[in-house]
């Protein structure tokens, strides 16, 4: 699975050093992302595989993510809506994200709804996904089944409700189309300095007009890759970027 | 160009300015005042949630046999006096004391509301039920979804709150009437929604 080794390094040390303070952790890479190894490498990749496929089907935004304890003073449910919104899952304006926590050591469970989901996924229903397909599998030690039959389920109940374009956020922005106007603009303004320099170098008698010359070669095959660059990175495992989703508090939890 | 001339075109760039800034700082205060009064929507968004979901409640936990009555009296009352605070509509509350009266009436139901799970936690035939189970999960997600939107309410008012104490704002808010709104208060009392919870192991409830 890929992570973000920086990152969760740097949140993992952070925890530390807080000690008993909350942390946030950052963005997860992935649609399903077990940071407690608590399911076979297999199980994960296949349902991280029909997460980032759900996305692409629907735009909506189901992200798993298994901790191996909760960092924080908080209860459950207050912490995990502000883990979820800082995670931005669901595309923004439709809010249709949902998070499934995991904390491995505290036996618990949250599966927190975006505002768009709500209909979908009423609180009752979430409960029910935990207490009847997570919670008795988990107790008997079947995590992979208990993982595989919630995901089932919370596509199944969300499925239908929004439209996708086929590709997932973090494809888009792989693709490189949100980088392209950046790197015009940089262009754009290479090209004003550097001909306001020639400019002036020139009413001045030319004398740095060499300096001037070096600079622009050097920067444009180098911006060159900037475009182009992004296009492999986004396709194949899939990956997860949020979207920009709300969430409010919807959804529940409970206990195995 | 005579003296003049110069001090006349220095002048009116700085009215020019001057104006900018205060249009800028102006539509700022406007912004601010209309996030606190979204937010305060999504407040009563919630707790309306919850006041709808008690006629459902009351009828499945009535339907249980000899279910304690006080309780439900209690539910019932608390949901009655929730719908008589009076507050303006579509602007967040700028007199504190309706602020007040609104998260206590709100709090009175919280308290009855819980209490009612804590008392229902001895009909096991109706804890047993789909139906009730539900609507155990629907307050619960209620509850969570009302300490999100005050919380994010209360973070709004104060940073309009602050921003209105600024300066060069603070004139402007003297001058254009805006005024400080209240945010709701932290823990204390009866005013805290309730925190449900299933497992009391017969326990018996803090407050009456």
């Amino acid at each position: 699975m890929r992570l973000r080794p920086a990152a969760l390094a740097l949140w993992v040390l952070s925890a530390a050093w807080a000690g008993a303070a909350e942390v946030i952790p950052p963005p997860p890479a992935e649609h399903f992302n077990d940071y407690a190894s608590l399911v076979s490498p297999a199980t994960a990749a296949s349902l991280n595989g029909q997460l980032a496929d759900f996305e692409r089907k629907t735009s909506e935004q189901i992200v798993v993510a298994i901790f191996p304890r909760l960092e924080s003073d908080s209860s459950v449910e207050d912490y995990t809506v502000r883990v979820a919104q800082s995670w931005h899952a669901g595309l923004k304006g439709k809010d249709n994200g949902a998070v499934l926590f995991v904390f491995a050591e505290s036996h618990q469970v949250y599966l927190q709804v975006g505002y768009g989901l709500e209909g979908p996924i009423p609180d009752a229903l979430a409960k029910r996904i935990i207490s009847e397909e997570i919670a008795p599998r988990f107790r008997r030690g079947d995590y992979d089944g208990g993982m595989t039959a919630a995901v089932g389920a919370i596509m199944a109940a969300a499925r239908g409700e929004y439209r996708g374009s086929g590709q997932t956020v973090a494809d888009r922005k792989g693709s490189g189309s949100s980088g392209i106007p950046i790197f015009g603009i940089l262009v754009f303004v290479m090209v004003v300095v550097f001909s306001i320099r020639r400019q002036a170098s020139m009413y001045h008698g030319g004398g740095r007009r060499g300096i001037g010359g070096m600079f622009v070669p050097m920067i444009f095959p180098g911006g060159g890759g900037f475009g182009g660059g992004g296009g492999g990175g986004g396709f194949g495992g899939g990956g997860f970027s949020g979207g920009g989703g709300g969430f409010g508090g919807g959804g529940a939890g409970g206990s195995w | 160009m005579g003296t003049a001339t110069k001090i006349l075109i220095g002048f009116l760039v700085l009215v020019v300015i001057a104006g900018l800034m205060v249009m800028s700082s102006y539509n700022g205060l406007v912004g601010m005042q209309q996030a606190t009064d979204a937010q305060w929507a999504q407040v009563q968004n919630v707790y309306q949630r919850r006041a709808d979901l008690v006629p459902n409640l009351v009828s499945t936990v009535s339907g249980a046999a000899n279910f304690e009555k006080s309780t439900l009296m209690a539910v019932t009352e608390a949901r009655a006096s929730v719908g008589r605070v009076q507050l303006p509509a579509g602007t967040a509350p700028s007199d504190p004391a309706q602020l007040a009266a609104f998260q206590q009436a709100q709090g009175q139901l919280g308290s009855a509301l819980s209490r009612l799970l804590v008392v229902s936690e001895q009909y096991p035939d109706l804890k047993a039920t789909a139906n009730f189970r539900d609507l155990q999960a629907q307050l619960e997600g209620t509850e969570n979804r009302i300490a999100v939107e005050r919380g994010r309410f209360n973070e709004v008012v104060q940073a309009y709150d602050t921003a209105i104490r600024r300066f060069p704002a603070v004139i402007l808010a003297g001058m254009f009437g805006f005024t400080p709104r209240p945010y709701f208060n932290a823990v204390a009392g009866s005013e805290v929604p309730p925190k449900v919870q299933f497992d009391f192991g017969g326990a018996a409830p803090a407050k009456p």
